[in-house]
């Protein structure tokens, strides 16, 4: 950028299956065998530091419960907004967008976005899915603080989960041109024992023809949200 | 509730027209709108492109109507004197939002308070929305359009809630399309410019749609792929951002406000321009050229504006949808009411 700082402009996406799950996990059957393989879940290596979420014992318990019920508490099986950070990981890709100043952030999955000021700090003014972004550079790293989110949003379909006290801090970093390097710290004193760190990396699409679509899942899951009050 | 709020003001607004028309003929004609201000030049972004960044809203053409009222024929701007009425309005309305939210006998209803809804901060000059053909009205829909149905909630007059699919994509929380999303509207009428090299984002408050439009001349998507806000590509024309869309879905969103009305076809092709023509305003207009839906294309134009501290939040609108959940539920429990009372009847 004419400012000196690396230009994050561009389509990114993840890889991997920290959607799945954030924590290391071996592949399984889905739960509909209608599915057949196209419905299992692939193994992944985590992107939890150390490997596991420091969850106090009754968070644990909320989380295995979380899973057993995910088809109908993930807030992705009802095109809910996905949160932060989990918006960056999901097997979408996603628009940045650098002005001299702010960056827009435009997340395919159900047209979800949000715009990290990088202004006068603001702190949130409601709780919102997406929770207000706050951003600076530290260096050649971009530092966008995340605050405000209303605790709704999971980490992946694995149940693990949030609150509306969670605090995330976001950096990210452009060891090249193609790729980057994220972490992410979170903080939240009544659900985990510690803060802890998740890592990825988001890769440029390079595809002549790559773009970001569109992907307004509401009507994918409008039968069952509301199917049992449909006129019989 | 939403749609009581749209009713009301369709009604006070169709209360001041009449009274516009009454008072029209005198007066000389306000002045045409996209003049660019003197002494000031429009600033360039770091990499050279025209910057219209910031929060932008059409909060000021709140209830100006889409299609001109008849009696004031090819009459594009209303006379000074029908401006300084409006200006007295909306002085009232703004001394009215204060007593509802600050009296202590407030009156407590059913629908939402004033404050939910945005208001115009100065007249709309406009008598209309729609600016070309010279009549300021939507030409002629199509043979084929006529008979396109027009989901509840879109301006069809026989409601019915057997299924979500009986509303519109709007009440859905699914989208208002391109010109459903800026036309203005009670409220979330925001819109976020963000640059970057090669980018212009427009970020809508409602329904958090966010445009991502490229300028670097890249051909449009695959007609096989097809959306909502369909596929936008920009460039600029001297200082104005020119952004044409195509590859929307057929039978979606209208051209009315909140994207209502008939719904438009495969082949609609919007062309949009952005012009600053002062620090706190872009003249905005678009044309909308679909064969299939209107017999000739036409043109819309109004003022987007900055305001002081207005700004965009987030509208999640399909998580909180509890309107769909209640008309669902509302018609189901008047079926069980209804075939109850019909049973008690026969015994």
């Amino acid at each position: 950028m004419p400012n000196g700082k690396p230009n994050f402009t561009g389509l990114w996406q993840a890889l991997g299956a920290a959607d799945w799950d954030i924590r290391d996990h071996s592949a399984h059957a889905g739960p509909f065998f209608q599915l057949g393989a196209i419905g299992a879940e692939p193994a992944g290596q985590g992107i939890v530091e150390g490997g596991e979420i420091p969850y106090t014992p009754a968070a644990a318990e909320q989380q295995k419960q979380n899973y057993q019920n995910r088809m109908k508490l993930d807030p992705e099986v009802k095109c809910y907004m996905p949160g932060i950070p989990r918006a960056n990981y999901m097997p979408f890709p996603f628009q940045v967008v650098q002005s001299q100043r702010d960056i827009a952030f435009a997340y395919e999955y159900a047209s979800s976005n949000r715009v990290v000021n990088m202004g006068k700090f603001q702190p949130e003014s409601v709780d919102t899915w997406m929770g207000t972004s706050n951003g600076r550079w530290e260096g050649d790293r971009l530092v966008v603080d995340v605050s405000g989110l209303n605790g709704n949003s999971w980490y992946d379909r694995a149940g693990n989960f949030q609150t509306d006290s969670t605090h995330v801090v976001e950096r990210f970093a452009m060891p090249d041109a193609d790729h980057i390097n994220y972490e992410a710290t979170i903080e939240d004193k009544t659900i985990y024992t510690r803060p802890w760190k998740i890592r990825t990396v988001f890769y440029r699409r390079k595809e002549p023809n790559a773009q970001l679509n569109e992907f307004k899942c509401v009507e994918y899951a409008e039968e069952l949200i509301y199917g049992d009050l449909k006129k019989k | 509730m939403r749609h009581r709020l749209i009713m009301l003001l369709a009604v006070t607004v169709l209360m001041t027209l009449v009274a516009f028309g009454q008072a029209a003929a005198a007066g000389s004609e306000a002045k045409a709108a996209p003049t660019i201000a003197k002494a000031w030049t429009q600033p360039k972004t770091p990499w050279g492109d025209p910057d219209l960044q910031g929060t932008w809203t059409s909060d000021d053409c709140i209830g100006a109507p889409m299609n001109r009222q008849a009696s004031f024929g090819d009459r594009e701007y209303y006379t000074e004197q029908e401006l300084a009425q409006t200006e007295q309005r909306i002085e009232r309305q703004q001394q009215n939002d204060l007593v509802e939210t600050i009296a202590p006998d407030a009156r407590v209803t059913t629908g939402p308070p004033g404050h939910w809804g945005e208001r115009a901060r100065r007249p709309c000059r406009q008598t209309s929305l729609v600016v070309d053909p010279p009549n300021g009205r939507t030409p002629d829909l199509t043979a084929d359009a006529r008979r396109r149905p027009i989901p509840e909630g879109a301006g069809n007059n026989n409601p019915k809630a057997d299924s979500w699919e009986d509303f519109s994509y709007y009440i859905r929380c699914i989208s208002r399309g391109v010109t459903g999303s800026i036309f203005p509207v009670i409220y979330g009428n925001g819109q976020q410019i963000v640059q970057g090299p090669g980018y212009v984002t427009i970020l809508q408050e409602m329904v958090h749609e966010a445009r991502v439009i490229p300028l670097n001349g890249r051909p449009h998507a695959s007609p096989n792929v097809r959306s909502y806000m369909g596929d936008a590509r920009g460039h600029w024309e001297g200082n104005t951002l020119v952004v044409e869309t195509t590859n929307f879905l057929a039978n979606k969103t209208g051209i009315g406000l909140n994207g209502g009305g008939t719904p438009t076809s495969d082949a609609l092709r919007l062309v949009e321009r952005y012009t600053r023509t002062s620090p706190d305003e872009i003249h905005y207009e678009v044309t909308i050229d679909d064969p299939k839906t209107f017999v000739k294309p036409f043109r819309v134009a109004f003022p987007i504006t900055q305001e002081p501290g207005y700004r965009n939040f987030e509208y999640a609108c399909h998580e909180g949808n509890y309107a769909m959940f209640d008309s669902l539920s509302g018609a189901r429990a008047q079926e069980k009411k209804a075939a109850a009372a019909k049973a008690a009847g026969r015994n």
